[in-house]
């Protein structure tokens, strides 16, 4: 069920209705778990067996995580939830991937073998909710968390519509404590998470869908040879903008609709594109992604405990595997392991200047912001091309490698383009240092109310049809 | 000021210190009013609420393929699809046809379709307009394949959020997918492209309407005058008008390959047919009229005996039915020298039934 349909109005009214008509908070939670169920099944009712699957078997693996007398008790039944979950995501988002790179590398070693299509339908957040469940089993392994004592909570933990199936991933440490007493939105929680809402699917339907994917599309699609720079740099600032405000429209949703039942979500988002460094941007981009990549795989394998050098390979190997997380493609892996390349640079120049104060001016501040966006922006080619002969077409064309280019984009998607990533990138500078929720509070009311309405207004004549959010497929 | 804030036991929200109760009310009246306004401005220009002939509404028509494998179903492109009048047909044999046919369409993808991916065993008119059938890539192959996609993964999600809609499109005009949405809005802007840039012609609105069982109908009032002219221009003559040939290319090399590709189509086309024959399957061939400069077009670019004929003759039809051999379909106007006007289209699939045996 997308965020941006008819059937989810209609779905949110009628859980909204319910939830606040019960008086049990026992009924009520049972309510929300029956109803992120169905919001799962609407795509393909029997991947919830899945989902029951993964929240059964870390359900037990954390109590006899928590219960085991020795080590390798305990090692045994973490292995059975990373096997479990790592089985399912491997075999339904990689094993086409896996079977289509063993042909090709025993084709490069002059073995041609054809094996039978595999076609495998991926499961809609498989990645999102086997993360969010790892999470738990692994707090409990290292004693951050004790097990919960009711499955249902643990069930909803693991299955909470709103943020279900394209993030925040969650953390049981944040959601657990909240379903442990009566959670009712007040009439401010309430309208607060509604502003939230239409802003996320402003930013989706509007930002998104109406003002860069036409732009972004038509350069990424293009297959009949090169385009000009000026086209080709359109395209990729417009995927910049879109992969943002698509996602961060997902997570400013999933938070809106958690707060109107009550429910706070964390943030996962802080306006990435004024980081100052690539470190910083990771700090801004995708939190809880970041943040579990950083806790359960960089510090797991030594982080920056080992020296420089091994630094250097550890974020690298964190960045590569955060890179194929998002996809399972060679060019998601490129693009993970630029990322890492320019964590790597970014380290390395820290401790050449450790003793100077580089940001210490404003006009170096400056400089290091369009930095990291314009190697940010760069990145984007990888992630989005759908081949490795489109990212080189590309990119030799954003950089005048390449004459007699075509022009495909007609004059106003560039227009478009170019006014919705100056106003991007101008708000996220202007907001680097504040919060969403501070700038509302100096805003006058009837500024308020106009923009709110106004943005409802656009989202109506936006039509959008039945766009997927770009996160769903990861 | 932090907007969600972790602690040991749990995360905290900030709500900004205003009236959100009275904003939110406010800013929904405003939303609603903003709304009647556009409303009430696109029925001014003419539009009137209609449903859209989405992907939902043709995955829905599919799924009857499935259910009822023997009914007559109807493919092709846009003149399938408002010239033929599924009424008449009802009147005769007492069902009315499934409509597949979907605008600029190479009917060839659905005929394969539904040959290889279905049981289907009636009777199967096919439309053909000879320049598509033969288009090898582009829109007019990316649209039906695009619905077949959809088809295969059409969620229960997808279904109820189309019923829901149907309210909409009933009784909202501004619910219209092919000119008003804002996407389109932002693309009809008078604002001049590059001289080299491959943009494809601005289309001008199109006054179509649809119904839940795919009927299509083409209307055309007083006033529409400059829209028939612009439809020619702009729609029908890029679109009948083949590419020049790649730079790559010599002309006669580019002739050459097409006219594989021709060949190439015509053996698959027959071996669908085939397929759905020995399901005891009927295909009919039905070649709809076009006037004035369109037709001109057609005769260059896709001369009948290089096109028509070899389908007539090659692929194995059980009958197939061309406007210009029957006196009785001849006269028609189109009035933008495509497409039948809706009491038009009665009365020549009334003619056309005639024929059939």
């Amino acid at each position: 069920m997308l965020f941006n349909s008819l059937i989810f109005v209609v779905f949110f009214i009628i859980v909204v209705t319910l939830h606040y008509s019960l008086k049990n908070w026992s009924t009520q939670k049972k309510l929300l778990l029956v109803a992120s169920y169905l919001f799962y099944a609407a795509w393909n009712p029997p991947f919830v067996l899945l989902l029951w699957l993964s929240t059964i078997v870390d359900w037990y693996a954390a109590k006899n995580i928590e219960s085991a007398q020795n080590k390798s008790s305990k090692k045994f039944w973490l292995s059975i939830s990373l096997l479990m979950n790592l089985g399912l995501l491997g075999f339904f988002k990689y094993g086409n991937f896996a079977l289509e790179s063993l042909t090709a590398g025993l084709g490069l070693m002059g073995m041609q073998v054809q094996w039978a299509a595999m076609d495998i339908i991926l499961p809609v957040g498989i990645s999102f909710y086997t993360f969010q469940t790892l999470s738990y089993t692994l707090d409990v392994y290292r004693g951050h968390l004790k097990t919960s004592n009711s499955f249902l909570d643990f069930a909803l933990y693991v299955t909470f519509f709103p943020q279900l199936v394209a993030g925040p991933i969650v953390r049981a440490t944040d959601f657990l404590p909240q379903c442990e007493t009566p959670k009712r939105a007040n009439a401010s929680q309430f309208s607060w998470g509604l502003y939230f809402m239409c802003l996320g699917l402003f930013q989706k339907v509007v930002l998104a869908d109406v003002m860069l994917a036409p732009a972004a599309d038509a350069v990424f699609n293009w297959a009949k040879g090169p385009l000009v720079p000026l086209d080709s740099w359109i395209g990729t600032l417009a995927f910049s903008g879109q992969i943002f405000f698509d996602f961060a429209g997902y997570s400013t949703c999933a938070i809106g609709v958690a707060l109107c039942l009550g429910f706070v979500i964390p943030d996962n988002f802080k306006f990435p594109y004024a980081a100052m460094g690539f470190s910083d941007f990771w700090r801004r981009w995708h939190i809880s992604l970041s943040g579990w990549l950083r806790d359960y795989l960089y510090i797991s394998i030594g982080g920056n405990k080992h020296g420089a050098a091994r630094t250097f390979i550890n974020l690298m190997i964190t960045m590569l595997l955060g890179g194929l997380w998002h996809g399972a493609s060679w060019t998601f892996v490129a693009w993970g392991a630029l990322h890492g390349l320019y964590l790597i640079v970014e380290r390395a120049i820290q401790l050449i200047f450790k003793n100077t104060n580089i940001t210490s001016k404003r006009s170096a501040r400056v400089l290091i912001r369009l930095v990291t966006f314009f190697f940010v922006t760069i990145s984007w080619v990888f992630f989005r091309s759908q081949s490795f002969e489109k990212v080189m077409l590309t990119l030799l064309a954003m950089f005048g490698g390449i004459a007699d280019g075509a022009q495909i984009l007609a004059t106003i998607e560039i227009y478009k383009v170019a006014t919705v990533i100056l106003l991007l990138v101008g708000c996220h500078w202007y907001m680097r240092e504040s919060h969403i929720e501070f700038f509302m509070e100096k805003l006058p009311k009837w500024s308020i109310a106009l923009l709110w309405g106004l943005m409802i207004f656009a989202i109506i004549i936006a039509q959008g049809g039945n766009n997927a959010f770009i996160y769903f497929q990861f | 000021m932090r907007s969600s804030i972790s602690s040991s036991n749990s995360l905290e929200r900030v709500i900004p210190k205003q009236q959100w109760g009275k904003l939110a009310v406010s800013s929904f009246i405003i939303a609603l009013l903003l709304t009647l306004g556009w409303e009430m401005y696109w029925r001014s220009k003419g539009y009137a609420p209609t449903l859209n002939d989405n992907k939902d509404l043709w995955s829905l028509t599919r799924e009857k393929v499935n259910t009822h494998p023997s009914r007559t179903v109807l493919i092709g492109a846009s003149r399938m699809l408002f010239d033929f009048d599924m009424q008449v047909w009802k009147e005769k044999y007492n069902e009315l046809p499934l409509q597949l046919a979907t605008v600029g369409t190479n009917p060839s993808i659905y005929l394969d379709h539904l040959a290889n991916e279905s049981n289907f065993k009636g009777t199967l008119l096919l439309g053909i307009t000879p320049p598509l059938f033969f288009v090898p890539e582009g829109m007019p192959v990316d649209n039906p394949k695009s619905n077949i996609d959809f088809y295969n993964k059409f969620s229960p999600a997808q279904r109820i959020s189309y019923y829901l809609g149907l309210v909409l499109d009933r009784n909202l005009a501004f619910v219209e997918q092919e000119d008003i949405p804002l996407t389109k809005i932002f693309e009809d802007l008078p604002i001049a492209n590059r001289p080299k840039a491959k943009v494809g012609p601005k289309l001008p609105p199109y006054f179509m309407s649809i119904d839940e069982n795919r009927q299509g109908r083409m209307h055309l009032r007083k006033g529409h005058e400059q829209v028939i002219l612009d439809r020619i221009a702009k729609g029908w003559v890029p679109l009948f008008t083949p590419p020049p040939p790649p730079p790559m290319f010599t002309p006669e090399q580019f002739k050459k390959m097409f006219m594989e590709h021709v060949n190439k189509t015509i053996v698959k086309a027959k071996e669908n047919v085939s397929k759905i024959q020995a399901r005891g399957g009927k295909v009919i061939l039905i070649r709809f009229p076009s006037t004035g400069k369109v037709r001109e077009l057609e005769n260059k670019f896709a001369p009948r005996v290089a096109f028509w004929d070899r389908l007539a003759t090659e692929i194995g039809a059980n009958q197939s039915i061309h406007f210009e051999d029957h006196q009785e379909l001849q006269g028609f106007d189109c009035p933008e020298q495509s497409h039948l006007r809706a009491s038009d289209a009665t009365e020549f699939t009334k003619r056309l039934l005639r024929k059939l045996h």
